[in-house]
């Protein structure tokens, strides 16, 4: 049986800081399982910039008041000693990646250069240009590299292993010759990022982002927390959802519908194009809903007012996109958009450490929850999240590891997953991994996406109930072993599936509105009744029990959230 | 005032030719022709994962990011290296003018299946280069309360080259790595510069020798990789550069770097190469059999070989050339 002191499930920033904090005496044999090769993950993606008061360029930022956007942002919902230690600890992770040799850019003094952020009241959010995710990812890679860290690429984890108080390890699938494997584990960090993929089609994720740890975790027993909350981007392109940054709108791009409006003067008559994220997704959503959409559901982001000149010279990246992703050159035509599933809030529950109620059991990152980002996530904040709770989990893994013994393995502990893997290879059936997918994702967007009201979420939880005694029927087609995707997909739905249950089940018992998620039917936030946090386990019938959590109010007393 | 707005979006059917080889089933790879509809944005891998979802859902690929970052998607549409989430097809469709397009794995690769190719490889010389920072004490603090100071002139220096998302596509590409199962290719190479002149690096020495112990000088500069790279980076560029600062660091004992030197030399001293010796000041004493090899050779085509350079007129120019630069170099140096 293969065994490590320490086990890592995903291989973003979360998990590569983990792998790499736990390694780095070199002490301790360390590995990193992923479905992907590390430096795929969805980490690399990240565009912007992640926050820590440097002061770097304006030296009266201090981190209480990242501390302070940060509770803001999130409508109250973030537990409020959470958030501090996150924004205390900003600086010196920033300085490690620095010293680890990512290449963040510069001032003219030489220092971290910083820029704005929406919501963030000074410029604190660190770059790289335009791929501050990819160097990050990289430069942790590398250090792993350097370190020693195992890595088992293209593994699908199929089941955590516990016996009920510590960890035991993972079942996990090796895609490239379909064997099974136990590797048993002191400690397991799960670090396999969000679920937005649970509306299939609309989202900027990539096509694994499956919640594969959230859902591991659920099915374990651990409770998740706050899973309702998914922070949706209003201008993802029409067929990939790849993000248009608000930049075009800054510079003055216009938002139509087909019959060429500028809508936003109905939403939004002062601040027309420029309101925030959450009221322009309800706008867009709204002209579609009422028929004023492009043939695919669609409103248009449109350039054509601007001269070409400004075009090439500010927004080149933006026209790029549109060219590659989209085949339309947004100089001569306007651009398809439509709001896009961004970030997860929610996630497996954890303390400070990333320690969830099983000991030597971890998350981090957007697969955890400890929760910094409360009801809305504020830019630049998530990469800061998967430095700090990445490297705390692996700290305190390291030192759970050097005290503890392995416990005993269960007998058997491949069982289960054998079944769960014969059970979709044997047999044929007329359902399809894709058929369900695309019929979960319509389904969310359309009754548990942006708007949301008892009905549809009722409608959503009965007809997720259809879908998951669909996916018991479902045949993998493909019957070889070796690097079966189909196969992979097909797992991955079942996580999907349960998260989105989990989602429409919170969202439904949730009566208010917060943050990123919007009750039609309950349009205020409601401080007195829901100021606390949603947590899901897997109740005996298998279907979620949603029970409460206090909010940490450590210093900031809610109040009304304006920009 | 507002104007209706009617998208146009064309369509055209294709025939879509895909390489093919599942090693539990199949003895050799074969070509399956797939019928799709191709519209405007659709990219190469829409259509790739529009006949998995709808016509066959064996066909294997790799996919992830689907925005061009992650490097996972690399195929070879039509011989092309490139990134399947970031190629618009229908321009490809119509530019054949067969309405057919063919996707092949990527080259220099063992196939795993389908479009499916093993990168271990490509990691496996990535990882022997030291390819991470090693802190230079000059310049970094010892602890974290500080940051390390950079300009961003220096940070230019290999900037670009951190954009390297490791799709291998220079790899499939290299005309060396085809010939040389051993050479690192490409994006290692760019991967090892890119530290080297990192001013809070202090493994350069190490790197350069991991560079020649992996085939820095086989590289013969035909620069395709350049040409296929996604993110626009120029590994043989990295190659060349590094190759220089190897020669400035005072490696000289290497047939590559004794080669470039002999021509620098040459051209300063004679305004042009000495061929007739070239052999020996690059292979050493091993260098004489080929000279005298040829010069039996000649004497039996009845001419008389020389083992001097010929004299050319204005071949002091050189000289003049080569002092102008070396002031400059000085002048940039002290700047």
């Amino acid at each position: 049986m293969l065994t490590y002191d320490v086990l890592i499930v995903g291989s973003g920033g979360a998990g590569l800081y983990a792998a790499l904090k736990s390694r780095i005496e070199e002490d301790l044999q360390v590995a990193v399982l992923t479905k992907v090769y590390p430096t795929r993950s969805h980490t690399s993606a990240a565009q912007g910039g992640v926050n820590a008061a440097l002061a770097n360029k304006d030296s009266t930022d201090t981190w209480e008041q990242h501390w302070f956007d940060t509770v803001k942002g999130s409508d109250y919902l973030a537990d409020q000693d959470a958030a501090e230690l996150m924004c205390r600890e900003a600086p010196e992770v920033i300085r490690e990646m620095e010293q680890w040799g990512c290449p963040f850019d510069r001032t003219s003094e030489g220092k971290i250069a910083q820029r704005p952020f929406g919501g963030a009241s000074k410029p604190r959010a660190c770059y790289a240009a335009d791929k501050i995710g990819h160097v990050m990812l990289h430069t942790l890679y590398e250090q792993g590299l350097r370190h020693g860290v195992n890595y088992f690429n293209e593994w699908v984890t199929l089941s955590l292993l516990h016996n009920g108080q510590r960890c035991l390890g993972v079942n996990a699938l090796d895609t490239r010759t379909g064997k099974l494997h136990t590797i048993h584990a002191k400690a397991v960090i799960l670090a396999t990022g969000g679920y937005g993929r649970v509306y299939w089609n609309r989202t900027s994720n990539a096509y694994g982002n499956t919640g594969d740890g959230a859902a591991l975790a659920y099915r374990a027993g651990l409770p998740l927390k706050d899973m309702e909350f998914v922070q949706f981007h209003p201008t993802g392109l029409r067929r990939t959802g790849i993000l248009m940054s608000e930049g075009a709108r800054g510079e003055g791009a216009y938002l139509l519908n087909a019959l060429g409006e500028r809508f936003m003067s109905r939403y939004a008559p002062e601040k027309m194009e420029l309101g925030p994220r959450d009221l322009i997704s309800r706008a867009i959503e709204t002209e579609v809903r009422e028929g004023r959409g492009g043939p695919d559901g669609e409103v248009f982001l449109d350039l054509t007012h601007l001269s070409r000149e400004r075009i090439l010279q500010r927004l080149p990246q933006i026209r790029q996109l549109c060219i590659d992703f989209e085949g339309i050159d947004p100089i001569e035509e306007p651009i398809p958009i439509k709001p896009t599933a961004h970030y997860s809030m929610g996630g497996i529950h954890t303390d400070m450490n990333g320690v969830s109620p099983i000991e030597g059991i971890y998350a981090a990152g957007e697969a955890g929850c400890v929760s910094v980002h409360g009801a809305n996530r504020l830019g630049g904040n998530s990469l800061l999240d998967i430095l700090v709770f990445g490297r705390r989990a692996g700290n305190h893994a390291l030192e759970y590891a050097r005290t503890h013994d392995f416990q005993p393995m269960i007998i058997n502990p491949l069982e289960i997953a054998e079944k769960r893997i014969q059970n979709l290879m044997v047999g044929e059936s007329q359902e399809t991994t894709a058929g369900i997918r695309r019929d979960m994702g319509n389904l969310m967007s359309e009754k548990a996406g942006i708007y949301r009201v008892g009905n549809d979420l009722k409608e959503a939880v009965a007809q997720l109930a259809v879908l998951k005694e669909r996916y018991k029927r479902l045949k993998v087609q493909d019957k070889s072993k070796i690097f079966n995707t189909e196969l992979v997909a097909a797992l991955e739905l079942e996580n999907l599936l349960d998260l989105a249950e989990i989602i429409s089940q919170g969202a439904l018992e949730r009566t208010e509105s917060r943050g990123a998620h919007y009750r039609e039917d309950f349009p205020e936030r409601d401080d007195k009744n829901w100021l606390k946090h949603t947590m899901a386990t897997k109740g005996t019938d298998g279907r979620p029990e949603i029970t409460f959590e206090p909010v940490t109010i450590s210093r900031f007393q809610p109040e009304k959230r304006t920009y | 005032m507002s104007e209706k707005i009617t998208p146009t979006r064309e369509k055209i059917l294709a025939n879509i030719r895909i390489q093919r080889f599942t090693p539990d089933k199949d003895r050799t790879p074969y070509f399956d022709n797939f019928k799709v509809e191709v519209e405007t944005g659709m990219t190469v891998l829409e259509a790739l994962r529009y006949i998995k979802n709808n016509q066959d859902s064996s066909l294997t690929f790799r996919s992830f990011c689907r925005s061009a970052i992650c490097g996972s998607c690399a195929v070879r549409v039509n011989a092309d290296p490139l990134l399947a989430c970031s190629t618009q097809l229908l321009p490809i469709i119509k530019d054949f003018g067969k309405s057919s397009v063919t996707i092949t794995p990527m080259a220099n690769l063992p196939i795993l299946r389908d479009l499916v190719v093993d990168i271990d490889p490509v990691i496996e010389k990535l990882a022997k280069m030291h390819p991470y920072l090693m802190k230079n004490k000059a310049r970094i603090p010892e602890t974290l309360a500080q940051e390390s100071l950079m300009s961003q002139q220096e940070l230019n220096q290999f900037g670009q080259l951190t954009d390297c998302i490791l799709c291998a596509a220079c790899f499939s590409i290299c005309s060396a790595v085809k010939v040389d199962k051993t050479y690192a290719g490409p994006l290692s190479f760019a991967k090892a510069y890119r530290f080297s002149v990192d001013p809070r690096d202090s493994f350069r020495g190490m790197r350069i020798q991991a560079s020649m112990d992996q085939g820095l000088w086989s590289c013969v500069q035909c620069r395709k990789c350049i040409k296929v790279c996604p993110k626009d980076i120029r590994p043989a560029d990295s190659i060349r550069d590094m190759r220089r600062i190897a020669i400035d660091d005072g490696i000289h004992d290497t047939p590559g770097s004794r080669r470039a030197k002999a021509y620098t030399d040459d051209v300063e001293k004679f305004g042009q190469v000495n061929k007739p010796m070239l052999p020996v000041i690059v292979n050493g004493t091993q260098g004489w059999t080929a000279i005298e090899a040829a010069e039996v050779g000649l004497k039996k085509h009845g001419l008389e070989p020389t083992r001097e350079v010929c004299k050319l007129p204005g071949q002091s120019g050189a000289a003049t050339i080569y002092k102008k630069v070396r002031e400059i170099e000085k002048q940039e140096k002290n700047v």
